[in-house]
């Protein structure tokens, strides 16, 4: 861990440790990973991870019924005492609520180019990390439980075939990935970094949707993304503030960071709305929705800011003085020297940051945004489907939790691949 | 100026500093100095804008800036609170209510999430396959799961599902569980309380003697101390001594189930039930990790040189790689508490009277907006420096003397 405690008296709250703690769950993951004697037959591997002492015996025998009475209860749930018919009528409304169906058109055309370019990156990372068998079986899981939903939800062929075409958009997306390997890293990265403003141009423009029809997933997928696109460099700009050697500088950033960090997201959207108007002059009138992508933003760049931080404070300062010695200017060092080294190591910490910030959008239901989860709530509280929110709420759960298990888990493969922590 | 003179003598210490100087506009601390004068003055020219937009916008609606709102009657009831209220007191009483709602369900929640997060993290490392991986099961799902999904998954599908209260599953006829929540028996003080608290404060002391003196036959005998059980045996005899001598120091309240309704004990409504479980789940997933990962940290010398001194592999936890643990623990598990406690927010999905709650209803009751809500901002953040002070101190009290490695 040298180098990577903090140094010198901190400003402020000193909140995030995040980085450090990243560090340390992945030199756990090490440890675990450390052969150790195999055992030789399954009777023998039973023996030793099941039954190795009375201790031992009796808390198998305990978690196992427990574990047989969580599973009887879940399937008994699922396939027997639920009644699914809410979530299948409801699903438009999941996934683009009030979204006016005949321009759907526009989500699905985002969504693919959304899909082709997780396959193609995918792709293009897989040819150094192959799945091993249990993340290829917990992936198997995943897409048989996604082609049932289909299955048995999609109401029109066109649906059914358009998202029975995502598993083949993104098997397709990887094996190009795959042949054309690291060739295409950069236009990928240019890639992802137009994807945003490809799809407000998809989804806005030719008399298009605006902002205030965005519902369901369709509103988290966005907001999410509204939020890492833009608090990214805004954090960035926080971090370095609050290293600036200028006081004025340093002390206004360490006041954004707490004040915003130190505040729930619930608590400064509900200011965007009631707040925000009354302290700008009179004749700027802004949508509340963008008022709260601003909130969430300003929250969000906070975090960033102290991630970004952490990881320029792991930076050695024999790099700053070489960087000097070459003669290089401040803005140079930074973006040349500095930065690249800093914001490699803060990777995982930044990704688990926007998981995170995915699963915040579930709170504009505040302000009276209806996303999946307000969605689904409404779902069951209509008159023909009442009382089956266990169902509803269940099924915006999986979706919720399939997409930020799965980046959870691509940020520990791109980990292991950058070695962070380890150079 | 001194180089443009014709003098040949050489220059004082003045004057070469004075050559040295370049103009004002090229010198560096002239400039960062004008930098900051200008960046702070464009900050307080935003702030008096929107300082004078806000008093501009409120007066044309025939209002001022001004908190004394607060000292009109609030006019709305609240359904729980523990610092007294009715809804003739001043408002200020009604946002006082609400900041220690949230507090209790905050304290709560720390307490509890801390103890289910270190058994899931010990859990995780457990030589049981079958009780690590049921570990990992519970945090890759909790803590990969919006935490307004579960809120709402514990409050309407789980708490709200259980009997109602007609049919209250009783236990033994002291707590009572339905779906309108949970009553518990609650120790109350009785006359005597006082006087028997002296008793309990002698208790106290003795049971610190007893403390110091098995620890000092420990040290000088090498036998076994047994401090813990002979001073809580000790504390235990005099403190109930106390009770029987004195007489009513405590009375055991145990609540009634009359017509639709509890009453007396310790009520808990399932609101505030929801949202603690709630919290509770979610945040040991990640405190459950973060034990995990400290516990890993502790260097595998360690527990290899606890196994040679012949501890248990239960001291070996205890007295080798907990306490070490707890060192790398401690700056991620103050980030969880914070969160925790800024995630209490979240109660205004299942209506527990919480900050948000109750400034919501008083901005929509009385007006107020901008007041109210940085009332709001400034305790959560008042309370955040809090928490995180106080685990600084404690962060310091388990540190490494002599700097960090």
């Amino acid at each position: 861990m040298s180098g990577a405690g903090p140094k010198g008296p901190r400003l402020g709250l000193g909140l995030s440790e995040d980085v450090d703690l990243l560090r340390f769950e992945q030199q756990a993951r090490e440890a675990e990973a450390a052969p150790g004697p195999a055992p030789a037959t399954p009777g023998e591997w039973i023996r030793q991870n099941l039954f190795s002492g009375p201790v031992n015996a009796l808390l198998t025998l305990a978690s196992g019924t427990f574990v047989l009475f969580v599973a009887y209860q879940i399937l008994s749930f699922v396939f027997v005492s639920a009644q699914w018919e809410v979530v299948q009528v409801g699903m438009r409304g999941y996934m683009i609520g009030g979204f006016p169906v005949d321009e759907a058109w526009r989500v699905w055309a985002s969504a693919y180019l959304v899909i082709v370019l997780a396959g193609l990156s995918y792709g293009v990372s897989a040819r150094r990390l192959r799945p091993s068998a249990g993340q290829a079986a917990v992936g198997a899981v995943i897409v048989a439980v996604a082609g049932a939903i289909v299955f048995f939800t999609a109401q029109t062929a066109l649906v059914r075939a358009l998202t029975a075409g995502v598993a083949p958009a993104v098997f397709a997306g990887a094996l190009v990935g795959r042949l054309l390997g690291r060739k295409i890293l950069k236009p990928l990265v240019v890639a992802w970094v137009l994807v945003f403003p490809a799809i407000m141009i998809v989804v806005r423009g030719f008399d298009g949707v605006p902002p205030s029809e965005w519902e369901g997933f369709f509103f988290n997928i966005i907001a999410a993304t509204v939020g890492i696109v833009a608090s990214f460099p805004l954090g960035l700009l926080l971090a370095l503030g609050r290293r600036s050697e200028l006081p004025a500088v340093r002390v206004a950033s360490v006041g954004f960071i707490e004040l915003f960090r130190g505040v729930p997201l619930v608590a400064w959207l509900i200011f965007s709305k009631f707040v925000v108007d009354l302290v700008l002059p009179p004749q700027m009138v802004i949508p509340d929705i963008v008022k709260a992508f601003v909130a969430m933003t300003f929250f969000s760049a906070a975090y960033v800011g102290e991630i970004v931080r952490g990881g320029l404070q792991g930076v050695p300062a024999g790099q700053y003085e070489a960087a000097r010695a070459l003669g290089l200017s401040t803005t140079r060092m930074m973006a040349l020297i500095v930065l690249p080294q800093a914001l490699r190591s803060t990777i995982p910490a930044m990704i688990s940051h926007f998981i995170s910030l995915f699963k915040d959008t579930s709170l504009f239901v505040a302000i009276e945004v209806t996303d999946l989860l307000a969605a689904a709530r409404r779902s069951a509280s209509s008159l023909q489907y009442f009382g089956r929110d266990m169902e509803t709420l269940l099924f915006a759960g999986l979706i919720f939790w399939a997409v930020a298990f799965s980046m959870s888990r691509w940020s520990q493969r791109l980990e292991v691949r950058l070695g962070v922590g380890r150079r | 100026m001194s180089e443009t003179g014709p003098s040949s003598a050489p220059l004082t210490d003045g004057e070469l500093k004075e050559a040295a100087r370049p103009s004002p506009w090229r010198d560096v601390r002239v400039l960062r100095a004008a930098g900051q004068v200008l960046f702070v003055v464009i900050l307080v020219v935003i702030a008096r804008e929107m300082y004078l937009n806000a008093t501009f916008a409120i007066g044309s609606a025939g209002r001022e800036l001004s908190y004394t709102y607060l000292d009109s009657r609030a006019g709305f009831a609240i359904k729980e609170h523990i610092v007294g209220y009715s809804s003739n007191q001043p408002l200020y009483k009604a946002f006082l209510v609400g900041a220690t709602n949230a507090m209790l369900v905050g304290a709560a929640g720390i307490v509890m999430a801390t103890v289910l997060g270190v058994l899931i993290g010990v859990a995780r490392l457990s030589p049981n396959w079958m009780v690590r991986k049921i570990a990992l099961v519970y945090v890759e799902v909790f803590r990969n799961t919006p935490l307004l999904v579960q809120v709402i998954f514990w409050y309407v599908a789980v708490i709200l599902a259980i009997p109602r209260i007609e049919d209250s599953v009783s236990v033994f006829g002291l707590a009572f569980v339905s779906n309108r929540g949970a009553a518990l028996p609650a120790i109350r003080s009785g006359a005597d309380f006082g006087t028997w608290s002296l008793f309990a404060l002698a208790a106290l002391l003795v049971a610190a003697i007893v403390w110091r003196w098995r620890t000092r036959v420990h040290e000088r005998t090498g036998g076994p101390h047994y401090r813990w059980l002979s001073s809580l045996a000790v504390m235990a005899v005099l403190a109930a001594a106390g009770y029987v001598i004195v007489g009513d120091a405590f009375k055991v309240e145990v609540p009634e189930l009359i017509a639709h309704g509890y009453s007396g004990g310790l009520q808990m409504s399932p609101e505030f039930a929801g949202i603690l479980v709630a919290l509770v789940f979610y945040t040991a997933a990640f405190i459950g990790e973060i034990v995990r990962g400290s516990i890993l940290a502790v260097s595998k010398g360690q527990k290899e040189a606890a196994q040679a001194l012949g501890l248990s592999p239960g001291q070996q936890l205890r007295l080798v790689v907990l306490p070490q643990a707890m060192r790398t623990a401690i700056p991620p598990i103050n980030n969880q508490y914070l969160n925790l406690w800024k995630n209490t927010s979240l109660a205004f999905a299942v209506g527990f009277p919480d900050l948000i709650n109750i400034s919501t209803t008083m901005v929509n009751q009385a007006g107020h907006a901008l007041e109210t809500f940085s009332l709001v901002v400034g305790t959560y953040l008042g309370t955040s420096l809090l928490i995180s002070f106080g685990m600084n101190i404690v962060n310091r009290a388990v540190a490494l003397r002599g700097g960090t490695a």
